[in-house]
């Protein structure tokens, strides 16, 4: 008797396969975790124009505050949020009793999640909206 | 109502490739998906390949992915998917694949080796090392309750083929046997504890679990199982400190 795979790929099952609250919640816990690593190496990197004298520092530091990357920042802000919030909630269904009120968990976590996202929006764009409704005050 | 069944069709010894086979047919939205299934192959294709046994949600031999989530089609009745109206058309065809990551026997049938030896893999029998009383081992009703709905497991598959640490490690133990583990860990007869604790205590036990809750999704028994997991992980942690 033959028996064989059907050789789809673990991305292809992942992508068709029915997600409900935990399978999407797992895969913004990998992307954010990912977007995170990846965000540890270009801060370290970022940083590393210390060594090349304050003039440099300071000429980066300037570029920082342009908008494309105060929009970077609010993201990643967003992933920072993401993935702290949901890890209270897989601690919740490790250690406590999440896996019978993870769903809801989700949910708060995440309204909470967009409301601090918000917030820290107006924060960072502060300047630029009292710009905008200068005119109108 | 008329609705297409898109079946998943595969004989390894003669198919180069997997593919889809469309089936028009006339259905009940009371009919069960393995109704259907049977009306296929008896009427139209006698070619097409399942397994079934008993129909009635126990024997756990027709576990699989149908519209994209791992279920028992005796078990699932085609308004439950979705296909309510007696008079309507559907144009949205009911897929039935196997259940996922698993080697293909033919079409429908897969083959459970790899399963099943995870299965043992946790020694799900009783172990004791005391004498044996007069009468039977007794438990309390509390007792019980602890291991009540880890003992309701049929076996089918359905979990440890949804989870998606399954489909990326061939050596994850995967849900069912985890819970098969729970049940004897839990059980106040069982004096092998710490035996099967080291079993699960490896990156292809419990640890390989994500709470990812695919398994919970797809349990046609309704078992909390990543709960059941839970607690072992903590009874691991606790033996730790
Ligand atoms: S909760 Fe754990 S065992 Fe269940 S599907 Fe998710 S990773 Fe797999
Ligand atoms: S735990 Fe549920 S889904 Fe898994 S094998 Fe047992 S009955 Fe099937
Ligand atoms: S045929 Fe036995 S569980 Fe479906």
């Amino acid at each position: 008797m033959k028996v064989a795979k059907t050789g789809e790929g673990y991305f292809k099952l992942v992508a068709s396969y029915k997600k409900e609250t935990g399978g999407w919640a797992w895969i913004i816990h990998r992307i954010s975790g990912l977007a995170l690593t990846a965000y540890i190496y270009v801060h370290i990197y970022a940083l590393s124009t210390l060594t090349k004298g304050k003039e440099a520092f300071d000429a980066e530091m300037a570029l920082f505050q342009k908008p494309l990357f105060k929009v970077l920042e609010w993201l990643l802000f967003a992933f920072v949020l993401a993935h702290t919030l949901n890890g209270i909630r897989i601690v919740l269904v490790d250690f406590g009793k999440g896996s019978f009120y993870h769903k809801k968990a989700f949910a708060y976590l995440m309204i909470i999640g967009i409301i601090a996202f918000l917030v820290m929006g107006y924060f960072i764009f502060s300047h630029e909206i009292h710009q905008a409704f200068a005119g109108l005050l | 109502m008329k609705v297409t069944f898109r079946i998943f069709r595969f004989n390894p010894e003669t198919d180069e490739k997997p593919y889809y086979k469309d089936y028009e047919v006339n259905a009940d939205p009371k009919d069960r998906v393995v109704d259907v299934l049977h009306y296929i192959k008896n009427e139209i294709d006698g070619t097409l390949t399942f397994r079934r046994s008993c129909l009635h949600g126990i024997c756990g031999s027709d576990g699989m992915r149908i519209n994209g989530k791992n279920m028992l089609a005796c078990s699932i009745l085609l308004q439950d998917l979705g296909y309510t109206d007696r008079d309507k058309t559907y144009k949205k065809p009911i897929v039935v694949e196997p259940l996922p990551g698993m080697p293909i026997i033919k079409d429908l049938v897969t083959d459970f080796t790899d399963f099943w030896k995870k299965y043992e893999a946790v020694k799900p029998y009783l172990i004791t090392k005391t004498p044996p009383p007069e009468r039977e081992r007794l438990q309390s009703p509390e007792d019980v309750e602890l291991i009540m709905e880890a003992s309701k497991c049929i076996l089918c598959a359905c979990c440890t083929t949804s989870c998606p640490s399954t489909w990326s490690n061939d050596n994850y133990l995967g849900p069912a046997a985890l819970l098969k583990a729970y049940r004897f860990i839990f059980d106040s007869r069982d004096e092998a504890t710490d035996e099967r604790l080291d079993i699960i205590d490896t990156p292809d036990g419990v640890w390989r679990c994500h709470t990812i809750f695919h398994c919970v999704q797809a349990c046609p028994k309704e078992i909390n199982i990543t709960w059941h997991i839970s607690q072992l992980k903590k009874k691991l942690v606790e033996r730790e400190i």
